[in-house]
């Protein structure tokens, strides 16, 4: 296993900048998510590393070397592909073989190995069948094989659960989790479902429009969102966010909206008002932080529901606020129909503020 | 009661309708098949007749005494017919083959580079490479001469082998690139970083899975440089260089026609079409359905 740096690594097709100045490093046997919606350089990235596309300036590292313009086959990377890339013509074992036998490795050897490697994914019944008869789950396990065989330094995935119908692809993701926990293994992950990434990965790396906005620990990506993209991007239901204006009344802080309320702010949450170059400011707030009364108290704010969709555990409820759509979770036990006035309190401690100009997070320091 | 009753008698009918479609559809495929059959049926009884019972008339619908006369003269290389029969058969057969294998060299990586690569000027070339089509084989016959003549080819079998070419390799390249386009470039990739360098990517995981398509594409410059007449008969002038189709003819003019030498001459020029195509079709149709419909 080896470690991955990315330095300054940019690609253009044309005039159109699909990797921007990606800087990220992934340690030895760490598990990491690029993650971010269609169209944001995530897949460019993982093609630029396994050497499938020609960078156009930065540097990429594998293990000690310097990998810029090595061809993949001497990269020491293996991948995943998200239509699985299994050639059709092959059987499984001959699928599984391939690898060893570009590297000219003894018959014997790519025996034992293959074997092994269908032991372990449990798919020593399927190694004389062909891709087409095999079920997309058992599709997506010879393709994890064919990677694991050759112990490489790198696993590269490209989406590997988005072809796979929901239930399996939970059944999957906890599959590679427990992959990666085995092997020890360096993994870089893509995939467009945050949740795929916050569920499976040490870190994430989220990206948008070819530029990294963060890298961090899930946790921290989900508590403390750089800016106003990350924060609507991870988490499910989507962060909240409320354009607000910042101003004071009766000598303290307190957000504004066009609707006529305000918001009286904690101090440590002025603080960080203060700090903004601009009285333009969003609230974000996760669906979890709002409360949900069916009578005003002191500091809530009065809204009406829009739309109530009831799961089970936990009732999601929709509702207007100063133009944008608010989610709030509140317990099955509370009924609420649409239409009704409501009123939200927003949980101080773990209210979000952003710069409405820069939509960045804004902070106390 | 009425109302079921209603139905049903209009289920029928719905049915009946089908039905004469599909009749109708039946006896229109005999009509093509007739059509098709019968000049080749004909064509094997004439080739066993004698040379009087050919020109009998009304025509004998079966010979009374069949005979193989016409097939040993041609397949004898101890007289002269059979020599001229037999040379013509291998000269057709070279410059076939060479079109064929030609072809199938040219066609394939530049199929691939289509369908892979972009650069510059890809679609005014892959359009240039169409609009050949577009125009009527013979409206060439006579600039293709002059160049032919021009470069010193008229009289050998290359000048044929690069005529055939240049009507055959449009739509090899066109049908082998639809080919390539349906083939994931994972796959290649998938191979590149698993050991393989490009050309063993495609040599060893992109040709394999392209093999119906290069079957029909051999197959198509096969039959196309086989049958080709007017450009061999203007290419060609001496004796020992004819193609078949160009030599049969010459069972016309000679003194009186032999018609039985003819058809077996040219029951025997459509053997190995035949026998191609017979082993091959699954192949050939494949490939016609699978590139243009297949995503």
């Amino acid at each position: 296993m080896a470690h991955v740096v990315l330095k300054d690594l940019v690609k253009t097709y044309g005039s159109f900048k699909a990797v921007n100045n990606v800087s990220l490093t992934v340690n030895d046997g760490e598990f990491v998510a690029l993650v971010g919606p269609s169209g944001c350089g995530k897949t460019t990235t993982l093609n630029l590393v396994a050497g499938l596309i020609p960078i156009t300036s930065g540097d990429i590292v594998i293990g000690d070397r310097v990998v810029n313009d090595l061809d993949p086959k001497d990269r020491d990377i293996a991948m995943v592909f998200q239509n699985y890339a299994l050639y059709p013509q092959k059987s499984v074992y001959k699928n599984l073989a391939f690898p060893l036998q570009m590297r000219r490795l003894p018959k014997e050897e790519i025996d034992r190995k293959v074997r092994e490697a269908a032991r372990v994914l449990d798919m020593t019944e399927l190694l004389e069948r062909k891709p087409r008869e095999l079920s997309g789950g058992q599709q997506q396990r010879v393709a994890l094989g064919r990677a694991l065989v050759r112990d490489p330094s790198v696993f590269l995935m490209d989406e590997p659960l988005s072809n796979l119908d929901a239930k399996l692809r939970v059944q999957m993701r906890s599959e590679i989790k427990r992959f990666h926990q085995d092997l020890k293994a360096t993994i870089i992950y893509v995939t467009h479902d945050q949740l795929e990434a916050v569920t499976m990965a040490d870190r994430m790396a989220v990206m948008n429009g070819g530029y990294l906005q963060q890298y961090d620990s899930p946790a921290q990506v989900f508590a403390h969102p750089v800016n106003m993209f990350v924060a609507s991007f991870v988490g499910s239901p989507a962060m909240s966010l409320v354009p607000l204006e910042a101003s004071t009344a009766n000598g303290k802080s307190v957000l504004t909206s066009a609707e006529g309320w305000s918001l009286e702010l904690s101090p440590h949450n002025a603080q960080k008002v203060a700090k903004a170059k601009t009285r333009k400011i969003v609230l974000g707030a996760r669906h979890s932080t709002i409360k949900l009364h069916k009578s005003a108290v002191p500091g809530s704010i009065p809204a009406k529901a829009y739309t109530v969709e009831p799961t089970g555990d936990v009732t999601f409820v929709q509702a207007f606020l100063s133009g944008a759509l608010v989610n709030i979770s509140m317990p099955p036990t509370i009924a609420v129909a649409p239409d009704e006035q409501i009123w939200l309190e927003f949980d101080q401690e773990r209210m979000h503020l952003f710069d409405g100009e820069t939509e960045m997070a804004l902070k106390a320091h | 009661m009425s109302a079921i009753a209603g139905t049903a008698s209009r289920g029928q009918a719905r049915r009946r309708r089908i039905d004469g479609w599909r009749w109708s559809g039946r006896i229109f495929l005999v009509f093509i098949l007739l059509y098709t059959a019968l000049p080749m049926i004909w064509m094997l009884i004439t080739s066993i007749k004698s040379g009087f019972a050919a020109m009998q008339f009304p025509p004998q619908w079966w010979p009374d005494q069949p005979t193989l006369a016409s097939y040993q003269k041609l397949l004898d290389p101890q007289n002269s017919v059979g020599q001229d029969f037999l040379r013509f058969f291998w000269n057709s057969l070279f410059v076939s083959t060479a079109t064929t294998i030609l072809s199938v060299i040219v066609a394939v990586p530049a199929a691939y580079a289509f369908s892979r690569f972009t650069f510059p000027g890809r679609n005014f070339l892959f359009f240039a490479v169409l609009l050949r089509n577009m125009f009527p084989a013979v409206i060439f016959l006579v600039p293709l001469f002059i160049l032919m003549r021009a470069i010193g080819l008229v009289n050998t079998h290359g000048s044929l082998i690069l005529t055939y070419l240049t009507f055959g390799l449009p739509l090899a390249i066109w049908l082998l690139k639809g080919f390539y386009d349906n083939i994931p470039v994972q796959l290649e990739q998938a191979a590149r970083i698993d050991g393989a360098t490009r050309f063993q990517a495609f040599v060893l995981i992109v040709m394999p899975l392209s093999a119906p398509g290069i079957i029909a594409t051999a197959i198509y410059s096969f039959i196309g440089a086989w049958n080709e007449y007017i450009y061999a008969y203007t290419f060609l002038s001496k004796n020992e260089q004819l193609t078949l189709p160009v030599g049969i003819q010459r069972f016309f003019s000679e003194n009186t026609t032999d018609f039985p030498g003819l058809m077996a001459a040219s029951f025997m020029m459509s053997v190995p079409v035949v026998v191609l195509f017979l082993v091959l079709q699954r192949y050939f149709v494949r490939a016609l359905t699978e590139g243009a419909v297949k995503h």
